[in-house]
């Protein structure tokens, strides 16, 4: 995306008028090495599987995604960004076949069967329950590295 | 997104993000973040161009290997954008009043048949991808336009769904009868335009012309959800306008 300075009005006035939330930066987990790691993708996208339910406009809740769901839709509130990347192919929001490719590759250790979608509209503050439930699956699968992606 | 990894990076996972507003990864300041100058909606880059997806990933995932913290860099490649927005933006003056939008009923019949024409080449798109991404309202297509077009004339049917209101799944119908569209159009003719397709879609088919005869009936309905989701554009894509928002007074606009 642009600088904000660069964007048209209407989103600049928004995103300029976004609080950061003021989350401790001090934190720092030293990685595994990527050929070792096991990998868990967070999107906040606000796609599940269809017949999940789906989210609120500003849902503080999850999903979760298995690592061979192909059959998803998106309940995300936010119209300001394309969608006919991830009508043509998932892994443009969402790269799990890259990952399985990079596991078979040796690239990287292992991807975790379990992958999971937060509604991004929603303020991050509010959602650190859920994120620390997400904690407790991820720890239960010895996933050790994060890979974080936006819509 | 950055306060998200924080907090899994405090819980003992090593985290990575990819990101769009740099400004923001500067303040929130995330252990590893990889800016990307690409359009919104496409984090990975390129649909169908695995080489490309892969770059971003091996980019990114390099930064694990770097410190101190916070490490953030700039993704070598930029995916241009027109004019500094992210994504198609209805032109500002492409905004309808209710006593403009003539008769709904034969807009309705026209967007049906529209939409009839279209699902032979709809139908081949999801062969060919082995998927569909239409489906968040759990409606048939077929239910689609009777649905909106309810609120194209002012009125609030019932929601079908259970748990879901009125006026929620009325923004899921609208979502995949847009990909409907979308999709069609992207097998059809093999394109991947954001551009083009926004443009085909809201100022070129009768679809795009009754959902701006939902916003202009909701921008002075009496339902205030349905009046807030018109004016926040939540409806119909105006975020990356240049211009006043439908409903808001352009006096005082900066």
């Amino acid at each position: 995306m642009v600088l904000i300075r660069e964007m048209p009005a209407v989103g600049r006035g928004f995103i300029e008028r976004l609080e950061p939330p003021d989350f401790d930066s001090s934190h720092w987990t030293e990685p595994v090495p990527l050929r070792n790691s096991k990998i868990a993708i967070v999107s906040t996208a606000a796609v599940s599987n269809r017949g999940d339910k789906p989210f609120s406009w500003l849902a503080r809740d999850y999903r979760v995604i298995g690592k061979n769901d192909r059959d998803l839709v998106m309940t995300h509130v936010a119209v300001e960004y394309d969608r006919t990347a991830w009508q043509q192919d998932l892994n443009t929001i969402i790269p799990l076949d890259r990952l399985i490719e990079m596991e078979k590759d040796k690239e990287i250790g292992s991807v975790a069967d379990n992958h999971y979608t937060f509604m991004g509209a929603a303020d991050p503050r509010d959602m650190e329950k859920s994120a620390l439930e997400v904690s407790k699956k991820m720890k239960m699968e010895a996933v050790d590295t994060v890979f974080l992606v936006p819509v | 997104m950055c306060g998200l990894a924080q907090i899994f990076e405090s819980q003992g996972f090593s985290t990575v993000l990819i990101g769009f507003v740099k400004e923001h990864m500067e303040v929130i300041k995330p252990p590893r973040a990889l800016w990307l100058n690409f359009p919104m909606g496409r984090p990975l880059g390129k649909p169908n161009d695995p080489e490309f997806q892969k770059k971003v990933i091996r980019v990114a995932f390099e930064l694990l290997q770097k410190s101190p913290a916070p490490v953030l860099e700039d993704f070598p490649e930029i995916i241009p954008v027109k004019e500094g927005r992210m994504s198609y933006a209805l032109p500002v003056d492409l905004v309808y009043k209710v006593n403009q939008l003539g008769d709904i009923d034969k807009l309705t019949d026209e967007v049906k048949k529209e939409l009839s024409n279209l699902m032979p080449d709809y139908l081949k798109a999801i062969d060919n991808n082995g998927r569909t991404t239409v489906g968040a309202s759990e409606m048939e297509i077929s239910d689609f336009v009777p649905y909106i077009s309810e609120f194209a004339k002012g009125n609030k049917p019932k929601s079908p769904r259970k748990g879901l209101p009125a006026i929620p799944l009325l923004k899921l119908v609208v979502e995949d009868l847009n990909a409907v569209y979308t999709e069609t159009r992207i097998y059809k003719d093999k394109i991947d335009d954001l551009e083009m397709l926004g443009k085909w879609f809201w100022q070129e088919t009768y679809a795009g012309k009754l959902l701006l005869a939902i916003e202009a009936v909701s921008l002075e309905s009496d339902d205030q959800v349905l009046r807030q989701i018109a004016s926040m554009s939540l409806l119909t894509p105006r975020f990356w306008s240049e211009g006043p928002l439908p409903g808001i007074s352009g006096s005082g606009w900066t």
